[in-house]
C-alpha cells in the first residue's frame, strides 16, 4: 500500500494514529454511502428513492446520511491528506477505521434504516431474506476485519506516498 | 419585477468589484484571480435565476427548485468565495472604509449570522414555503414571488459566508461548528426534498410528475453544492493548518520537537 520509510519510528495504539483511524472511518462511511447512492439507487434501480412505507424518522435519517456521507468522504480525505503531511499517516489504521466506517454504515442501512424505520428495501419484487442476509452479513465481516486490523503493531506511511513537497497547503 | 431587482443588483456588484480590483491593479497589489472567477460564476448564477428561459416557466415545479439552486443555492456560495467585503475594505476610501468596518462589526450583523438564527432561517423559509400554502399564493401574487427569492438569496448568502467566505467576520464560529452548521442544514434540505415527495407537496405545484422531479432535483441538486461547499471549507481547514503547521516546525528549530510526530514531521515536509 505505501513505502515505508526507513527510520520511520513503528506506533503504538494511541495518539498520533486517532486522527489516521478517524479519517479511516470518515471515508468508510462516504465510500458506503456513495456505492449505496451510485451503484444501488442509480445504476441498477434495486433501491427506490422512496417507498410508500417509509416512516417520518426514515426520512430524517436518509437526509443525514446521504448528506453527512457525501460531506463525511471530503472531511476524511483532507484529514488524510494532513495526517500525511505531518507524516503521522498509518496506512494499516485507516484500513481499520475504512472498513469499519463502511461496515457500520452498512449494517445500520440494513438493519436499522431498511427493517425498522422501512426506508426502502435492497430489491423489490424478489425474496428479499438472501438479500437482506448477504448484505448484514458482508457488512458485519467488514467490522470484525477492521476491529482486527486496529490490534497489533503498525508504522507510519512513507514519505513517498503522496509525494508531498515543501509548500504544499 | 424579479428580473428588474436581480438585473440591477448584479450590474452593482460588478461595477463595485471591478472598480475595486482597477484600483488595486494601480497600486501594484495582487488579487487572488481565483475569487474573480468565483464573483463572475456567481452573478451568472444570479442572472440565469431571473432572465429567460428560466423566469419564463419558473411556475413549472422543476424550473422553480433549479432557479432556487441557482439563486439561493450556488449564487451565495460562489459570492462568499469571492471576498467582496475584503477587496472593498482594501480600497474604499478613508471615511468609508470605516464606516463599512463600523457595520461588519455591529451587533445586527453579529446577530444575523449567528448559525443558530441563519439555520432557523434557510431551514424555516423551507418549510414555511413547501409544507404551507405559501407555495400557490407566490403562483398569484408576483410580489410575493419575488420576496420569497429575495429571502431565500439573502439567507443563502447569510449561510455561505458563515460556512465558506473568506471575508473576516466577527465572532465567526471555527471549523468544526461551520462544518456541524453545514451537515445540519444539508441533512435538513435532503429530509425536506424526500418530505415532498413523499406527501405530494407543494400544494398547487401542478402534475405529481413536476412535483417528482423538482423534489429530486432539489435532494440531488442540493447534494452538489453542498458537497462543493464541504471542498471549499476543509480547503480552507487545510490551508489553515498547513500554516499553522510550518510556523511549529520554524520554532521548534533545526532539533525538532519530540516524538514520532514532530520527526516524521521533518522528514515528510522539509525535503
Amino acid at each position: 500500500m505505501s513505502t515505508q520509510g526507513g527510520g520511520v519510528p513503528d506506533l503504538g495504539t494511541a495518539g498520533d494514529t486517532r486522527r489516521t483511524a478517524l479519517s479511516g472511518v470518515l471515508c468508510g462511511i462516504g465510500v458506503a454511502a456513495f456505492v449505496d447512492e451510485t451503484v444501488f439507487h442509480q445504476l441498477l434501480h434495486w433501491h427506490h428513492f422512496y417507498d410508500r412505507s417509509t416512516a417520518a424518522a426514515g426520512l430524517v435519517s436518509d437526509g443525514l446520511f446521504h448528506a453527512g456521507g457525501f460531506i463525511a468522504i471530503v472531511v476524511g480525505l483532507f484529514l488524510l491528506a494532513d495526517a500525511q503531511r505531518r507524516r503521522a499517516f498509518v496506512p494499516k489504521r485507516w484500513a481499520a477505521g475504512l472498513l469499519v466506517g463502511c461496515g457500520g454504515f452498512q449494517l445500520y442501512d440494513g438493519v436499522i434504516q431498511h427493517k425498522v424505520l422501512g426506508l426502502h428495501q435492497i430489491r423489490y419484487h424478489v425474496t428479499l431474506w438472501p438479500y437482506d442476509v448477504t448484505w448484514d452479513v458482508i457488512a458485519a465481516v467488514m467490522v470484525l476485519v477492521g476491529t482486527l486490523l486496529f490490534r497489533g503493531r503498525a508504522r507510519v506511511a512513507g514519505p513517498g506516498l503522496f509525494a508531498v513537497r515543501r509548500g504544499d497547503g | 419585477m424579479l428580473e428588474l431587482v436581480g438585473l440591477s443588483s448584479v450590474a452593482t456588484w460588478l461595477a463595485g468589484y471591478g472598480a475595486g480590483l482597477l484600483r488595486l491593479r494601480r497600486r501594484g497589489v495582487r488579487w487572488p484571480a481565483g475569487r474573480t472567477v468565483a464573483l463572475v460564476a456567481g452573478l451568472a448564477c444570479v442572472a440565469a435565476g431571473v432572465l429567460p428561459p428560466v423566469v419564463d416557466h419558473d411556475e413549472t415545479f422543476w424550473v422553480h427548485v433549479g432557479q432556487h439552486l441557482l439563486l439561493a443555492m450556488a449564487a451565495p456560495v460562489l459570492l462568499a468565495l469571492s471576498g467582496p467585503f475584503t477587496l472593498a475594505l482594501r480600497t474604499l476610501p478613508r471615511r468609508s472604509r470605516r464606516l463599512l468596518l463600523g457595520a461588519l462589526h455591529s451587533t445586527p450583523v453579529a446577530f444575523a449570522t449567528t448559525p443558530a438564527l441563519v439555520l432557523l432561517l434557510d431551514i424555516g423559509g423551507l418549510v414555511l414555503l413547501y409544507t404551507t400554502g405559501t407555495y400557490a399564493l407566490t403562483l398569484q401574487h408576483d410580489w410575493l414571488h419575488a420576496l420569497v427569492h429575495l429571502h431565500m438569496f439573502l439567507t443563502g448568502c447569510l449561510l455561505a459566508w458563515v460556512v465558506v467566505g473568506v471575508d473576516p467576520m466577527p465572532r465567526r464560529p471555527g471549523f468544526g461548528g461551520r462544518l456541524a452548521t453545514l451537515v445540519i442544514v444539508a441533512a435538513a434540505h435532503d429530509t425536506i426534498s424526500k418530505l415532498l415527495y413523499a406527501h405530494d407537496l407543494p400544494v398547487g405545484a401542478g402534475p405529481a410528475s413536476d412535483r417528482h422531479a423538482g423534489a429530486q432535483l432539489m435532494y440531488y441538486g442540493g447534494t452538489v453544492v453542498d458537497l462543493a461547499m464541504a471542498v471549499a471549507l476543509m480547503g480552507q481547514w487545510y490551508r489553515a493548518t498547513g500554516r499553522e503547521h510550518r510556523r511549529t516546525l520554524r520554532r521548534a528549530g533545526p532539533g525538532g520537537p519530540a516524538g514520532p510526530s514532530g520527526a516524521a514531521a521533518r522528514d515528510g515536509v522539509v525535503r
